[in-house]
């Protein structure tokens, strides 16, 4: 990558026709690395505005500039603006109701496999925590889900198969909180984002049972698709809200799944925080209970930038 | 239609060039680069985009200089041939034999789709009377026998498997032993979902093929699969036989050149599209007809005989 930039260097003014081509090389660099397409122009062409009529000194190049500057724009992209704490938000209503979680996202992206992952963190953390098999609907979703409650020796609710998803939700809710549990795990049916009626359960789900937390599970995987997954689904959330609610619900954040398939093409945790601000919670690793990391922005940075 | 915004994106492109008085080298680049931004848009790889357009400069030119021919119907025709040759590797998609057993594997990445697609291939053979059975090899997953089950059942497909044997080489072995002695014609065998990365898996994966010895190996694709498709479909075929593509989700909102950039890496045909979560959602697929569509030109092959 670093040999497009040692073309321009020097002591003299940037130009727009010198830094397009540039530009456009690194473009297509982002794009290589499933950044999606017109989050890689955006990128591009406010790292190129800021440049234009800049003067270079003899020691810093075109090429160390523009790299210097991407790395700060997308270290900023990536750095969560508000930072959610689920440890302490749980800590905040221990005792009074169980805090509830909600997984949604697209079919078969990792919803069930990473709200286990997340049962076995928050077990390890003291919590009491509890599922809710609310995918009435995608065949062993139910069984699926008892296998890993079974495993992780926590309580599962549910209630088969072709119910209503939002009152099975509700119920499994005031369940929890009879029996004392902190935590709510809910799984959902996955859904494409423009498949109205199941948008509309799950604004239901999401409305009807006032849930603290609404992640948005997204693969790595994903190319340009993603990031219109992400904003519908976010839209989508407040289709059936209370007319009399006063804040709009969105996602809250986003779980990124699969983060060990992709090698450096890491392009969709850019695309996806940049379009939406949502952060970055949780990247999904592997296929066990513990591969759930945190977000290493300056590895993310580095696999984008090499 | 799936794939339309990419469609009318490239219609668009091609349409300014009816309109525009000049056809000169500056007004094919112009379109070329129009219709490569909409290839990228739609997930194809960035290296096949760029021989695509080499492919079409190049025989333009040659073509040129053969014969006379109206400059735009022929700018035309060379762009549909190479979408076409995108969809289209030119090998015929392997068909089953009538009153022989004949063991179809099932492979591909994590929540691809492949034990729903199990279902649905087995379902369309069936409906045009083959005797069909169904084996989970999938040893792995949480629930993934009860979600074959419970799919199977509904189709009324006999199945195999096995929630406590914990080697999928042995129950693929046993199951197709099983249905071979009983007459099935289509015997298909699913297994876990498994990636490039990890060579443990992919072991697996030749050791359950050796076992089984299957007539065809299919790779299955999710449509919204970003830059890191050809990679990972390149691993699996050279790893394994694979010799047909099925691509999955096309009733979502991607435009699924992710996907057909795994149909350049293994150079299989596309068999069928998945366009839904029921057991009858399983299109054929023409790759003709799909371009076609894509373009919004019924009359295409008219066109090709000028
Ligand atoms: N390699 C890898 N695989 C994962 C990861 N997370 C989930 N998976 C796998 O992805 C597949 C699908 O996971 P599920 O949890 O069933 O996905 P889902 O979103 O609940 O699927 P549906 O409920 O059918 O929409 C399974 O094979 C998981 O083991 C991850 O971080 N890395
Ligand atoms: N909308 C839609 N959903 C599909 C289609 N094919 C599969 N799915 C859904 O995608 C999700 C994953 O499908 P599975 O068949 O479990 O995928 P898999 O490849 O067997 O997953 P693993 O065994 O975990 O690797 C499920 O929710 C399916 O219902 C399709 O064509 N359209
Ligand atoms: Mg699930
Ligand atoms: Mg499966």
């Amino acid at each position: 990558f670093m040999k497009y930039f040692n073309m321009l260097t020097g002591n003299k003014v940037i130009t727009k026709e010198e830094l397009s081509t540039v530009l456009q090389d690194f473009k297509n660099h982002l794009i290589k690395k499933n950044v999606a397409l017109d989050i890689a122009e955006k990128l591009v062409d406010s790292i190129g505005a800021s440049l234009v009529g800049k003067k270079l000194s003899t020691f810093q190049g075109i090429n160390s500039i523009i790299k210097q500057n991407m790395e700060e724009v997308i270290t900023r992209i990536l750095t969560p603006k508000k930072n959610i704490d689920i440890l302490r938000e749980i800590q905040n209503v221990k005792g009074k109701r169980p805090y509830t979680i909600v997984f949604s996202g697209v079919n078969g992206v990792g919803k069930s496999t990473n709200l286990a992952k997340i049962c076995y963190w928050l077990t390890a953390n003291g919590n009491k925590v509890m599922m809710a098999a609310c995918d009435t609907f995608r065949s062993g979703a139910v069984e699926q889900l008892k296998t890993h409650a079974e495993r992780l020796g926590c309580e599962l609710y549910e209630r088969g198969y072709g119910q209503d998803a939002a009152n099975i939700a509700g119920d499994a809710i005031e369940y929890a909180r009879s029996t004392q549990h902190d935590v709510v795990l809910i799984d959902t049916t996955g859904r494409m984002q423009h498949n109205e009626p199941l948008m509309k359960a799950l604004s239901k789900l999401v409305n009807q049972n006032n849930v603290d937390l609404v992640l948005f599970v997204g693969e790595a995987l994903v190319g340009n698709d993603g990031v219109d997954q992400l904003t519908t689904f976010s839209k989508s959330l407040s289709l059936l809200a209370n007319t009399t609610s006063q804040n709009v619900r969105t996602i809250d954040g986003i779980i990124l799944t699969k983060f060990d398939t992709i090698d450096d093409k890491v392009g969709a945790a850019i695309s996806m925080v940049y379009s939406t601000g949502h952060p970055i919670l949780f990247l999904g690793t592997g296929q066990n209970y513990t591969d759930l990391k945190r977000m290493n922005v300056k590895s993310v940075v580095k696999s984008l930038l090499s | 239609m799936v794939l339309s915004e990419l469609g009318n994106k490239i219609s668009s492109a091609l349409a300014v060039m009816n309109n525009t008085t000049i056809v000169n080298e500056e007004t094919i680049n112009q379109l070329l680069k129009e219709i490569g931004n909409a290839l990228s848009l739609a997930d194809v790889q960035m290296s096949l985009i760029i021989q695509m357009r080499k492919n079409i400069m190049a025989k333009i030119k040659l073509d040129q200089l053969a014969a006379g021919l109206n400059k735009r119907k022929l700018i035309k025709r060379v762009v549909y041939e190479e979408l076409i040759k995108l969809v289209d590797p030119g090998v015929p998609a392997w068909k089953p034999t009538k009153g022989k057993p004949n063991v179809i594997m099932f492979v591909g990445l994590q929540g691809a789709g492949k034990t729903t697609s199990v279902t649905k291939l087995a379902y369309f053979y069936k409906r045009k009377g083959w005797s069909t059975a169904l084996i989970c090899a999938d040893t792995f997953r949480a629930g993934a026998f009860i979600q074959l089950q419970q799919n199977a059942t509904k189709a009324k497909i006999p199945f195999y498997g096995s929630e406590d044997e914990k080697d999928p080489v042995a129950v693929a072995k046993k199951g197709v032993d099983i249905f071979k002695k009983e007459g099935a014609e289509i015997i298909i065998v699913d297994t876990s979902g498994r990636h490039k990365q990890d060579a443990e898996l992919f072991a697996e994966m030749k050791q359950v093929e050796q076992a089984v010895k299957p007539d065809n190996v299919i790779f299955v694709m999710d449509s919204s699969i970003g830059q890191a498709a050809y990679d990972q479909a390149t691993a699996f075929k050279s790893s394994v036989g694979v010799g047909s593509v099925i691509i999955t989700k096309m009733d979502g909102h991607s435009k699924g050149g992710g996907a057909l950039s795994a149909v350049a890496a293994t150079k299989c045909p596309i068999i069928f599209i998945g366009t839904g979560e029921h057991i009858p959602d399983l299109d054929l697929f023409n790759a003709e007809g799909f371009i076609s569509k894509l373009l919004g030109m019924g009359d295409m092959p008219a066109m090709m005989q000028m």
